[in-house]
């Protein structure tokens, strides 16, 4: 499937929830070093899709590879046991629109959990990557605040480095600045620049028109369950084709 | 005006000893028993398939739905015969204390795993964490820190319901109260002590009780 040497192949992939069919058949390459952009209407399916790649929702048909880790879906293919689900997300980190950091634990153990508890670290040497990415994300002086004591958009960044720590192949970000403040964007925008920069592949969803053109090197639009358009930064959103997409478009110019 | 005359209790600050003793055993052990009960059957509640948790839920209600006592009288008196061991009243009591006490900690339990916000489990699966791991290590530290609170309720009143026992004639320190009252004819001194000393174990719990309450609420 990854024969093109693509780091994730996303084929066709369907999703019901009951009768309400939310994806039907979308298929997304995303070579190594790609940062791919979601746009689309509410309840267009961009989360939906984005959780099927990490497999916090279950495909009900289609092919997902992400590395060295294949799944098929349907009726034929066994479903993937607990052990393959758990490896694939050591190599998919994800950012939730609403962070989720862990309340109970410090900053430091919110980031050293992964590596600890699922890779077996050493905690000298997870603690030292902690640091390490705590730094990176502007939050070297924030390592035994308590999670309740952060502004979101310092939330945001200590779950970007939770994710990073695992050391993931790919990045899955779901509207990871919709639920802050308009001056703490900012901040999380420019550690997600920062890691395309370095080359990091990632895919993400986003409401952000002007960072997605300028930091994607695609930028895909959902539409009622399918992947409507594709294409570089320029083409989907300088030079839209669909009436659908135009529209979209046209409204964000007027709301934001 | 009634004269008091503690004194006439002397005799027998022994047997108010161990009575006491008999009621914090009680409530230690088959608040211990409660809790392994309501921890399991909790989480099966929460997880477990149909056929485990439909059962459960019903030995939930029944203990919930009928008085300590007519559990305590009837496994005293009804199970022996059901299943044709003899029980003592010590055993008897310590089964129904703790099948009551687990029927409410269960619900407790339950209530606090099932209030930890579902985007927890979702961190813990989008690090590679598997299902075991996330409940010891996120959802069950958060859920206790809820559950504190009603913890500490339910234990005070297991305490108090632990004089129940006196009526199969289990030791207890209300049970030791009515027998110096047999001897003593001393029913207001033997009572007002009585009741002094549950206070006296009891109220120090409520004041810690209220303290963590409001000590969590600040951690908000
Ligand atoms: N777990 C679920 N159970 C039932 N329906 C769901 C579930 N998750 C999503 N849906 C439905 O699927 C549709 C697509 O949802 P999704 O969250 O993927 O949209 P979205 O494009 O991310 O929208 P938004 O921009 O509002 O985040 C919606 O109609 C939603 O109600
Ligand atoms: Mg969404």
């Amino acid at each position: 499937m990854s024969a093109n040497g693509a780091t994730l192949v996303a084929n066709n992939i369907h999703k019901a929830f009951g009768d309400h069919e939310v994806l039907k058949g979308v298929s997304l390459s995303v070579q190594r070093g790609e940062v791919v952009t979601l746009i689309g209407a509410s309840g267009s399916g961009k989360s939906t899709f984005l959780r099927c790649l990490n497999l916090l929702e279950m495909p009900q048909q289609g092919e997902l590879a992400i590395g060295a880790h294949r799944f098929a879906f349907g009726k034929g293919p066994r479903a993937p046991k607990d052990a393959q689900l758990a490896q694939l997300r050591e190599n998919v980190g994800m950012v939730f629109q609403h962070f989720n950091l862990f309340p109970h634990m410090s900053v430091l153990a919110n980031v050293t959990e992964g590596p600890r508890q699922v890779k077996g670290m050493a905690r000298t040497e997870a603690d030292a990557l902690g640091r390490d990415l705590l730094a990176k994300v502007g939050l070297a002086d924030k390592a035994d605040a308590f999670p309740s004591r952060l502004s979101g958009g310092q939330k945001q960044r200590v779950a970007i480095a939770r994710a990073l720590a695992m050391k993931p192949e790919v990045m899955l970000f779901d509207e990871p600045t919709s639920a802050l403040d308009p001056e703490l964007v900012g901040e999380v925008l420019s550690v997600i620049r920062n890691l395309a920069a370095e080359g990091m592949t990632m895919v993400l969803v986003t409401h952000e028109m002007t960072f997605a053109a300028d930091v994607s090197t695609r930028v895909g639009f959902m539409n009622g369950g399918i992947m409507a358009e594709i294409g570089t930064p320029e083409e989907t959103i300088r030079q839209p084709r669909s009436e659908r997409l135009k529209a979209f478009l046209s409204r964000f110019h007027e709301t934001h | 005006m009634y004269v008091w005359e503690f004194a006439a209790l002397k005799p027998y600050w022994g047997l108010i000893g161990q009575g006491l003793l008999v009621t914090l055993f009680y409530t230690v052990t088959t608040v211990v028993a409660g809790l392994l009960i309501g921890l399991v059957v909790g989480i099966l509640r929460t997880t477990a398939p149909r056929w485990v948790s439909v059962p459960l839920r019903l030995y939930i209600e029944v203990f919930r739905c009928t008085p300590l006592l007519v559990q305590l009288v009837w496994m005293y008196y009804a199970l022996p015969v059901l299943i044709g061991v003899d029980m003592s009243p010590a055993m008897a009591c310590f089964v129904a204390l703790s099948l009551y006490a687990g029927s409410f900690y269960a619900e407790i339990f339950r209530g606090g795993i099932e209030a930890v916000d579902t985007g927890q489990w979702e961190a813990g699966r989008a690090i590679g964490m598997r299902r075991g791991k996330i409940f010891r290590r996120i959802v069950l530290p958060q859920a206790t820190q809820v559950m504190i609170p009603s913890f500490i309720n339910q234990t005070i009143m297991q305490l108090k319901n632990t004089s129940l026992v006196s009526v199969v004639a289990v030791g207890d320190l209300l049970y030791q109260g009515s027998v110096i009252t047999a001897t003593s004819y001393k029913p207001l001194e033997v009572y007002t002590i009585v009741a002094v000393l549950y206070f006296v174990v009891l109220f120090p719990l409520t004041l810690v009780a209220d303290q963590i309450e409001t000590r969590m609420g600040a951690h908000r």
